[in-house]
């Protein structure tokens, strides 16, 4: 379905409501209820809402916490753990606590650009700043174009280290599922419930995933083809195949 | 002391012919014959020990321990300690190569369930390159446990798919689907085993005592997935590419003339890690866990997504299910 | 105190004769070193140096034994007539029968030890040291089944022929009974047989009601044939006594069997072919080819025709009353149920694979190799029983300890009251 800017479909609206209404950020290793700052500046913090009347099993609340110690692949890990009406069981959900692995667009390759604020010294950027005239041509906006997006759709103008949703508020890099969720709240489920994408460790204990864009690159999100590893020989006679 | 055969019982009346000798120098010259090849054969079985070195002879006394025990599965604890600890040492002195082979149990509470994504899936053949290198597969013969097939969009049926491509993917309009040992819940192969070589663990995972299988194949004629393999010739893997990391049902070494297939890399999987399949798709098509946990990622695909399994008419109950997005 | 005079004497009467005797052991015993050489090869490089592969795991071994099976089945059918029905026909013709359920069983003995990857982990089967997973397992069924009829088809000539060569009449009470078990277990060996394929639904191509009638159909087909075949060069080559009778009965039996095994080929037929669905496929694989696959469509069709040839042959009176065409129309007969038992049956069974993929199957020369020695085995056993057992039949070798021995003479049967209107006898040339 086409996604036209200023004019969200009500799915998308009441998913984005539900999620920004229900995000949260925790500090490392705070207790459940603690909302910190998320670690970017100048952004809100959302209050814990826990909505009642959300199913076992939907998207009900997505925390990160950053996690200590981590020896793992990724670099900055976050546990994420998903939050239903079940409030007694704390930290495990009906989907367990999933550990999110995010590189930071560890997928492109042309990551050279980031943190955006090497270039946008904190300053408002307009669409059509062209004092360094190729700095973001290497970018082909395919996704945003689909949709009828622009830049400033996903990316935050006033803060141009974060992401912006559609209700207006500004998320870290880290989490651009958030972002993703937005529309693709069926991916969205289907990856927090463990259908969509994979772990990173092993099938027992805690999990580690990775966010939407180490895998999708935003602008550009359809795997890319390959050639496939040999296929096998079938041999007449003689031996295996 | 015998008496000569009644008359008229003799041999018939002999052409004069070379063929027609009498029968004691016959019998004396194949009796002696017999005794030559024999003392040939004789000779060469049993070379005096001292003529063997240290080595060989260890490995000739590993051999026979090897040869002469009897079904893992009713073997105790000392028992498998001593098989493994043979077989270690065996890779260790034939090959140069450093094995540590685990003899881990089942989890308590666990059954493992695959499901596979023919949406996600590609057609990359990462999960058959990270099988290879994990289980130790044939490098001579090319054995590979997994098959990925192109199929057309608009039928699922494998009369009518290609295990053989090799062409940039996805292709337009086809789908991809792979298959592997789907540790059936009722397995036909552990039926029509003679000699009891293959069984069913308590975590679901169908598993071969590769030393105890007779070579008769009738398992690889019951399977209707087609996911045994034999060893036709001797298996070979560079001693580099070898995986050290090895359970007695799974990834250890293999001979000629036995049967093998996918254990679920049972090697990581009773430790918690997921198969090198699953680990290594790049598209997270492949999604593994405990089905006997109601938290894990394998119900949740399948209370929420529409699965079919291949052949679901034979009632084998494969533990191997397909979706879609 | 006989038995090693019977022995000795056994030995001399397998080792002396004329001149074909002796050509013909050479060369059996030329062909068995020839396998055993080929078996070496197999044995150092494994099962590789066959055809085999993982989608036809089963070839030119698997065919043979399934073949042989049914004729050592078959052998033993005649003798329920011959003790049963006290027809004294038969009774001459029934050690030779039992010869060739001996011999046959030996081949498919040495055609399974062949087809193991393992071999000298063959003792993993035996229940004790190993471990035989019956009841489950149809193959650990047919281990004991063929194990169990060789034993009784060793021990029930050897009892009658070791009787008659002390001079003895053998009592009917000590062996009687145990003719009536082996009759059965002739039975059972073929159904479990057939059911060690036929129990497999990966395989649509077996997995019918009708695999095990069919093999029992196929079998008296065969192997009264062969036979009607041995008893004839038996006839002429020695002085053994071969019935008319005997060879008209069992051509009658052939013929009757060779009629209910088209009807039942014609009834898979129609039921594989009527819908083109899945179960035909292996079918369609083998009578018509598939995907430009198509290496066994000349045999089947060479043994439809075969078949039916010879079966319409056999149907006419005069031609099966004549030697000069029965015994032509029985080797016709025997080779087309060996193309489409053995190689018609196995091997389309993997062709295409449970995941549709086609591989084909062509036997190499080691295959080949083992496969003639163990043929040649199998002949060679049967000769020498025969050659040891038509002496002590026809009374011309007693035991020496014997008190009174029998003249030596030529017995001539008694023909029984002709129970057909086929009165006329057997033309022989």
């Amino acid at each position: 379905m086409r996604f036209r800017g200023g004019k969200p479909m009500l799915h998308s609206l009441l998913a984005a409501g539900l999620l920004s209404a229900c995000v949260e950020d925790d500090s490392p290793g705070t207790g459940d209820d603690a909302t910190v700052e998320p670690g970017g500046p100048a952004t809100a913090a959302a209050a814990p809402v826990r909505d009642d009347s959300l199913e076992p099993g939907t998207l009900g609340s997505v925390r990160a916490i950053p996690v200590v110690g981590w020896s793992g692949p990724g670099g900055r890990p976050f546990e994420v753990a998903l939050r239903t009406r079940d409030r007694e069981s704390g930290h495990a959900r009906r989907f367990g606590t999933i550990t999110l692995r995010t590189t930071l667009r560890g997928g492109t390759p042309d990551l050279v650009q980031y943190p955006c604020t090497s270039c946008h010294l904190g300053r408002t950027v307009a669409m059509k700043d062209t004092r360094i005239g190729d700095a973001h041509q290497n970018i082909q906006p395919r996704h945003p174009a689909l949709l009828g997006a622009v830049c400033s759709t996903c990316h935050s103008p006033s803060a141009v280290d974060m992401l912006t949703l559609r209700t207006g508020d500004r998320v870290d890099m880290d989490q651009g599922y958030r972002l993703c969720a937005q529309c693709h709240f069926a991916q969205a489920e289907a990856w927090a419930s463990g259908a969509h994408g994979k772990r990173l460790d092993g099938w027992q204990g805690r999990r580690v995933v990775m966010g939407c864009s180490d895998c999708h690159d935003p602008h550009r999100p359809a795997p890319l083809p390959r050639i496939p590893f040999r296929a096998p020989t079938i041999q007449r006679g003689g031996g295996h195949d | 002391m015998d008496r000569p055969d009644r008359p008229g019982s003799g041999p018939p009346p002999a052409e004069a012919s070379l063929l027609n000798k009498p029968v004691d120098r016959r019998r004396a010259l194949t009796v002696l014959a017999g005794a030559a090849v024999a003392g040939v054969q004789a000779l060469n079985a049993c070379r005096p020990a001292s003529t063997l070195s240290e080595e060989q002879r260890e490995l000739k006394l590993l051999a026979w321990r090897e040869y002469i025990k009897g079904n893992y599965r009713d073997m105790t604890e000392a028992e498998r300690a001593e098989t493994i600890a043979r077989l270690e040492r065996q890779a260790l002195v034939e090959r140069g190569s450093a094995v540590t082979i685990q003899s881990t149990g089942a989890q308590p509470g666990v059954v493992f369930g695959y499901a596979f994504n023919i949406s996600k899936c590609k057609g990359f053949r990462s999960c058959v390159e990270a099988c290879i290198n994990e289980n130790n597969l044939d490098r001579n013969a090319d054995t590979q446990y997994i098959r990925i097939f192109e199929i057309e969009d608009g039928v699922v049926d494998l009369d009518h798919a290609d295990a053989t491509f090799q062409h940039e993917v996805p292709a337009e309009g086809h789908f991809y689907l792979g298959t592997q040992c789907f540790q059936c819940a009722d397995p036909p192969c552990v039926k029509v085993c003679p000699v009891g070589a293959t069984w069913q663990e308590p975590d679901g995972i169908t598993v071969i005592d590769y030393d105890w299988c007779i070579g008769c194949r009738y398992c690889m004629a019951a399977c209707p997935y087609w996911a045994r393999r034999f060893n036709w010739s001797a298996p070979e893997v560079p001693v580099p590419e070898v995986n050290p990391n090895q359970h007695y049902l799974g990834n250890r070494a293999r001979k000629t003339g036995v049967v093998e297939k996918c254990t679920f890399c049972i090697h990581r999987t009773r430790q918690g890690r997921l198969p090198a399949c699953a680990e290594a798709c790049p598209t997270g098509a492949r999604v593994f866990g405990n089905l006997l946990d109601p938290d894990s990622e394998i119900r949740w695909v399948l209370e929420h997504k529409r699965v079919f399994r291949l052949k679901e008419d034979l009632k084998t109950e494969p533990r191997f299910w397909y979706f879609s997005d | 105190m006989h038995l090693k005079p019977f022995l000795a004497s056994a030995l001399r009467s397998a080792t002396s004769g004329g001149a074909r005797y002796h050509v013909w052991m050479g060369l059996l015993t030329l062909v068995m070193l020839a396998g055993a050489w080929a078996y070496g090869i197999q044995l150092r490089d494994g099962l590789g140096v066959t055809g085999l592969s993982d989608h036809v795991s089963w070839g030119l071994y698997i065919s043979n034994f399934t073949f042989l099976v049914g004729l050592a089945a078959a052998a033993m059918m005649l003798v329920l007539p011959a003790y049963v029905f006290d027809d004294v026909d038969f009774g001459r013709a029934v050690l030779i029968a039992e010869g060739v359920a001996v011999a046959a069983l030996v081949m498919c003995l040495l055609f399974v030890v062949v087809d193991i990857g393992n071999p000298l982990a063959a003792w993993h089967l035996m229940p004790g040291i190993g471990f035989l997973n019956w009841p489950r397992s149809l193959l650990a069924w047919d281990v004991v089944v063929l194990n169990g009829y060789l034993a009784l088809n060793l021990a029930i000539p050897f009892y009658i022929l070791y009787s008659h060569y002390r001079g003895k009449r053998p009592e009917r009470k000590k062996y009687l009974p145990w003719m009536y078990i082996a009759v059965m277990w002739a039975v059972s060996i073929h159904l479990v047989t057939a059911f060690l394929l036929a129990g497999l639904p990966a395989r649509p191509y077996w997995n019918t009601a009708l695999l095990g009638p069919r093999f029992l159909a196929s079998a008296f087909t065969a192997g009264p044939a062969f036979v009607i075949v041995l008893l004839w060069v038996i006839g002429r080559e020695t002085r053994f006594p071969v019935a008319e009778g005997a060879i008209r009965k069992l051509a009658v039996i052939t013929t009757v069997a060779a009629q209910i095994n088209l009807v039942m080929l014609l009834s898979e037929l129609f039921y594989k072919f009527y819908s083109p669905t899945h179960h035909g496929i292996n079918a369609r694989y083998l009578f018509f080819g598939l995907d430009g696959h198509h290496a066994l469509v000349p045999w089947i069709w060479t043994a439809i025709a075969f078949n039916i040839l010879a079966t319409a042959g056999l149907m006419i009176h005069p031609l099966r009353r004549n030697t000069r065409w029965l015994i032509p129309a029985c080797v016709v007969l025997f080779v087309s149920i060996w193309i489409e038992k053995g190689i018609g049956l196995v091997i389309p069974g993997f062709v295409p694979s449970p995941l549709g993929e086609i591989v084909e199957y062509v036997p190499t020369l080691v295959e080949l190799g083992v496969t003639a020695g163990v043929w040649a085995t199998g002949l060679f056993v049967l000769t020498v029983l025969v050659k040891v057992a038509i002496p002590i039949e026809l009374g011309e070798v007693r035991s020496p300890h014997v008190e009174e021995p029998r003249p030596a003479r030529v017995t001539r049967p008694r023909t029984t009251r002709p129970r057909y209107d086929e009165d006329r006898p057997v033309r022989t040339r």
